[in-house]
């Protein structure tokens, strides 16, 4: 069991600025990575950064880990600046950074994972034993011994997710964990994560996949464009945006077009399968849209509340495929 | 000290999965036989000697400018470089091991070309003065590592350090007496021949197969071993100084 004093990750007006252009005197035009970021982390707590590409996920994760220096601010870790105190940090955090890349594929699993816990200070039996241990929990007991070039990304991704434990680490940094995992494996991954909550872990985790932060993280926060946007639940978060429920029926076009004149009532949608869909704006008109429509003979209706997923879109939808600069 | 053993542990591991790191090992048999087949048709066999221990430190050169100027900028390409930085233990001994288990191999070469002298040529080569040759060989094992790790600290702020590593490659066999000695070379070269430690090693190595006495044996080692620790210093204020760049720039990984 680990223990921790909270919070187990402190940033206060964090930025980081990349100098554009190429060459050694970098001339063009500067990018904001981050941009006064604020953010806690309390210990044991699993919490998610969720945003578009580009949104400065990537880059908090790599300055924390003190893989890169922030242009500003201040950041720490389990009390320690990840500038000044980069020896304490690194001994205290593990890393997991997506992708394919990031592994020795012409060495094993196992080789892997006894170099790394090398490098964090393990040896001779208890090296052997935590490499036994971390292959049996992500469930590569049986191909510890292949090389890892042979390895699918999914697999591959669970070496990644044993080398950022392999340290014993307070803190785990997990940048898109689940990156080319199938349902199965993300489904073991979720139930990792939760081993790693009840351990008294932090975990601060990076990802895309709506479902896996409902279902892991304890908050998430919404970060784009280098700030954050809010952090809250993932309920609460899905409350934040639309904060009311929304109602589908079948719905005859006249009686569309009056309903649509209700105060409280947001956009109106209609499917290509006719099914209308009323967006609400004040608490309350749910019930009053219903009331509505069953008053005039409409009986086909179901009311729903946003799951984070559509409080993603709703926050970042406008950006279609574009990766910010 | 246990970090370096790692270091030496992985690079073994590497060495054993990936032999093409090692690859100017396969070109000794190759140079030794065109060193000591212009040796016959000139009739010159006093310079038996030459021919063999030239295509020896040619490898040792060739191996540690590819392969350990690649340390560094290979685990960048292969994005491991964060996950290295991130971790608690120190890069230098880490490097350190690595490049030792490296030019610990490459020395290989000159075992290589001994036999290839012996059985294609019916060439033995003896050693007047083996203590000095020992003692030669390896300060000059120790100063190759040594600036090993400033082409390993310097590449990484290449984009593409192959180009320097191609450029690297005969200049330093001129400028260190490897092929030709650096007495024979024009005298404004010597300030530069001074200064690189191939040129003292090659020396000393061709002295000590020759049967006349070595002449100023200590100096000589002392500057080659002068030289090593310039290297050895100047690569670890470089790797400090190379690493805090990209941690600032955001360059530890090109992804």
């Amino acid at each position: 069991m680990i223990k921790q004093v909270a919070p187990a990750v402190e940033v206060t007006a964090l930025r980081r600025v990349f100098a554009g252009g190429k060459g050694l005197r970098k001339r063009g035009p500067e990018h904001v990575a981050l941009d006064g970021v604020d953010l806690v982390v309390d210990a044991g707590e699993v919490h998610g950064l969720l945003g578009p590409n580009g949104a400065g996920k990537t880059t908090l994760c790599k300055i924390l880990s003190t893989v890169l220096l922030p242009s500003g601010g201040m950041a720490k870790v389990l009390g320690h600046d990840v500038v000044t105190h980069t020896a304490q940090v690194r001994t205290s955090m593990g890393i997991v950074f997506g992708g394919e890349r990031g592994l020795y594929g012409r060495l094993t699993a196992r080789q892997n994972l006894k170099f790394w816990g090398a490098l964090h200070g393990l040896h001779g039996k208890q090296l052997r034993t935590r490499v036994d241990a971390l292959l049996d929990r992500v469930g590569l007991r049986d191909r510890a011994d292949d090389r890892v070039e042979a390895f699918s990304r999914g697999m591959k991704q669970r070496v990644h997710l044993a080398r950022g434990m392999v340290g014993d680490p307070a803190l785990l940094l997990l940048d898109e964990p689940t990156t080319g995992m199938d349902p199965v494996a993300a489904k073991d991954f979720r139930a990792l994560v939760g081993e790693l909550r009840a351990e008294r872990r932090t975990v601060l985790i990076t990802t895309h996949d709506m479902v896996e932060a409902e279902q892991v993280c304890d908050r998430v926060s919404l970060i784009d464009s280098g700030r954050i946007l809010a952090t809250e639940s993932p309920n609460a978060l899905s409350e934040w945006i639309t904060r009311f429920e929304r109602v589908d029926a079948l719905v005859p076009p006249e009686l569309v077009s009056r309903l649509r004149t209700l105060p409280g009532v947001g956009s109106v949608s209609t499917s290509d399968d006719g099914r209308t869909r009323f967006e609400t704006t004040e608490e309350g008109v749910a019930a009053q849209l219903v009331r509505s429509l069953v008053e005039a003979g409409v009986t086909t209706v179901t009311t729903s509340k946003p799951s984070l997923e559509e409080v993603y879109l709703h926050v970042f939808g406008g950006n279609g495929m574009a990766v910010r600069r | 000290m246990r970090t370096l053993l790692i270091g030496c542990w992985y690079q073994l591991l590497v060495l054993r999965r990936s032999p093409a790191d090692l690859m100017a090992l396969f070109v000794v048999p190759v140079n030794t036989t065109v060193f000591l087949a212009i040796m016959q048709h000139a009739d010159r066999p006093d310079l038996a000697g030459h021919a063999v221990l030239a295509p020896g430190l040619m490898a040792l050169w060739a191996i540690s400018l590819v392969t350990c100027g690649e340390l560094i900028d290979a685990e960048r390409w292969g994005g491991t470089l964060e996950a290295l930085v991130a971790v608690p233990a120190r890069m230098l001994p880490l490097l350190t091991g690595r490049i030792v288990v490296v030019v610990t191999a490459s020395l290989f070469a000159f075992v290589e070309s001994y036999f290839v002298a012996l059985v294609f040529f019916d060439v033995s080569i003896s050693v007047p003065h083996l203590g000095v040759f020992v003692v030669s060989m390896l300060a000059t094992g120790l100063a190759m590592a040594c600036w090993a790790g400033v082409m390993a600290s310097v590449f990484v702020l290449a984009r593409s350090a192959r180009i320097f590593q191609n450029a690297l490659g005969f200049p330093f066999f001129v400028l260190g007496g490897v092929i030709v000695p650096v007495s024979y070379l024009p005298d404004w070269l010597r300030p530069l021949t001074n200064v690189v430690f191939l040129s003292w090693s090659s020396d000393l190595l061709r002295d000590a197969l020759n049967p006349a006495p070595v002449q100023d044996f200590g100096f000589r080692l002392l500057v080659l071993l002068l030289l090593a620790l310039a290297g050895g210093g100047l690569g670890a204020y470089l790797l400090s100084a190379v690493l805090r760049r990209v941690r600032s720039l955001g360059t530890l990984t090109y992804a």
